[in-house]
């Protein structure tokens, strides 16, 4: 059971969006506004799940989950990446790197991420 | 050879040696039985800063002495290998494509053209549309994913609730954002279709293996939709090919094969072997394709009734990017379809190992 969520998103819309739907579903969550941040934020708080942003200020999504991965207590907690980067490239490239999924911000509800987190931990 | 039969020319250019070859826009080396040079025509020259003095009659490794010539030696040997257009940096904003041409004579090597064409344009070109594209796909993508999650959240009554009239408009102004979303995404893939038409890294690939791979990233899906799909392997013979955008093209088709057939349903893949060439085909009890929407399934954007009904996100773009894909490669795509029985589509891709079976036109 997940019930806490780490967000790292750079945008302060999209971030509060979905921390308040998070919230309003019952998870805890924290929330990191750049890469550095987010790095930090694993290692303290260790999260049940990361979502994670791939193009933030400094370092980038692809690096916090490089960092996460070099980690062995960081690797096991699972990172779902939020973007709005939709090339193969760089879906191959994350679920190679080792995320549970890649979904795209566009094209997904708050409500339908929250279906997502559900049915990963359903499995 | 014509190549070299200098012909004079009479008038203003009395006395100047004219080679056809020069005429070429890309740099021409040709060596002989013994791989040394015999020919560099004018491209060549300017291109390598080199002087027919400085290199004429000597053989391919001692030109390695050239800088600029260096990386091309290098990646050729010196048995000067047959390569397809082989990319070659030479410097950091000078890169080319080397292809070399074995010319027989009675199955022995009699001579062997290099030819060498300048690609930092294109490359410099690709690069900066790749960027845009990123770019483009972030900018418009944040805010119309802020307004698609306020819009939702407004929708869900996690604000407050919301009379009918309020959630009518709400309701229409998230359709018209999805619009812009759908909109946005096509404008990507058209980008990445205009990009598929040059084909890029061509490899042997073992396209069974692909197929594979195809379903394993499905299996999800496969599973839940309860769709009972059969793949009967041959060992079909590795084909040249590029290989991730063969998987486009198949994961395309696949992909309708699992949207389309309803839970229950079966997806069958057969492989045929020739010495020519691969056919694969994929056969789905699915919804099928009206006898009216045939003649379009191949056209950008189109989408049939049915399938909109079932999908309204759909682009229309799989299959045209997938034809366009397929044809590259010097291959074919059809299907038979009927109404609520099924469809099955058929890919056949041409074995191609040895180089100089290419239609030469495809080269550039």
């Amino acid at each position: 059971m997940i019930n806490k969520i780490l967000v790292v998103e750079d945008d302060k819309f999209l971030r509060e969006l979905i921390s308040h739907k998070l919230k309003s579903e019952g998870y805890l969550v924290t929330e990191a506004i750049d890469g550095e941040q987010g790095v930090e934020k694993v290692k303290k708080e260790m999260p049940g799940l990361v979502l994670l942003d791939l193009i933030l200020p400094g370092i980038d999504g692809f690096e916090v989950l490089a960092k996460m991965k070099a980690d062995p207590e960081l690797a096991k907690i699972p990172v779902i990446i939020l973007s709005n980067l939709g090339q193969k490239d760089d879906i191959d490239k994350a679920m190679e790197m080792g995320a549970t999924d890649y979904l795209i911000k566009a094209h997904k509800s708050p409500a339908e991420i929250v279906e997502k987190i559900r049915s990963m931990t359903a499995e | 050879m014509f190549f070299k039969k200098k012909r004079k020319i009479k008038g203003p250019d009395i006395g100047r040696n004219i080679s056809l070859t020069d005429y070429l826009s890309d740099a021409l080396l040709v060596f002989d039985s013994k791989n040394r040079l015999v020919l560099a025509n004018r491209k060549a020259k300017e291109m390598f800063g080199i002087k027919e003095d400085n290199v004429l009659g000597k053989p391919v490794l001692e030109l390695s002495r050239f800088e600029k010539l260096l990386p091309v030696i290098n990646a050729l040997g010196g048995e000067l290998k047959i390569a397809e257009k082989e990319p070659v940096t030479i410097a950091k904003n000078f890169i080319v494509e080397v292809t070399t041409v074995p010319v027989l004579i009675n199955k022995a090597r009699a001579n062997t053209l290099a030819i060498i064409h300048d690609v930092t344009g294109e490359k410099l070109s690709d690069q900066m549309k790749s960027e845009f594209v990123t770019l483009a796909a972030h900018q418009l993508r944040t805010p119309t994913s802020g307004i698609k999650w306020s819009l939702q959240a407004l929708l869900e009554g996690d604000l407050g609730p919301l009379n009918d009239q309020q959630k009518e408009i709400v309701k229409t102004a998230n359709e018209t954002n999805n619009r812009v979303i759908g909109l946005v995404n096509d404008l990507l893939n058209l980008a990445q279709i205009e990009e598929g038409k040059y084909l890029r890294n061509r490899a042997l690939n073992n396209i069974e293996d692909i197929i594979e791979s195809i379903l394993e990233r499905n299996r999800q899906r496969i599973i839940k939709k309860k769709i009972y799909v059969q793949f009967n392997k041959v060992n079909a013979p590795k084909i040249l090919m590029d290989k991730e955008r063969i998987d486009i093209a198949l994961t395309n088709i696949i992909d309708n094969a699992i949207r389309y057939t309803a839970s229950g349903g079966k997806i069958l893949i057969d492989i045929l072997a020739s010495s020519q060439e691969v056919e694969v085909r994929i056969k789905d009890t699915g919804m099928g394709i009206a006898k009216g929407d045939q003649s379009r399934v191949f056209s950008k954007f189109f989408r049939a009734k049915n399938a909109m009904k079932v999908e309204t996100e759909g682009s229309g773009l799989g299959l045209y990017m997938g034809k366009n894909i397929i044809e590259a490669h010097g291959g074919k795509i059809w299907f038979n379809s009927e109404i609520e029985k099924g469809t099955v589509f058929h890919v056949i891709i041409p074995i191609k190992k040895k180089f100089g079976e290419f239609i030469p036109s495809s080269l550039y």
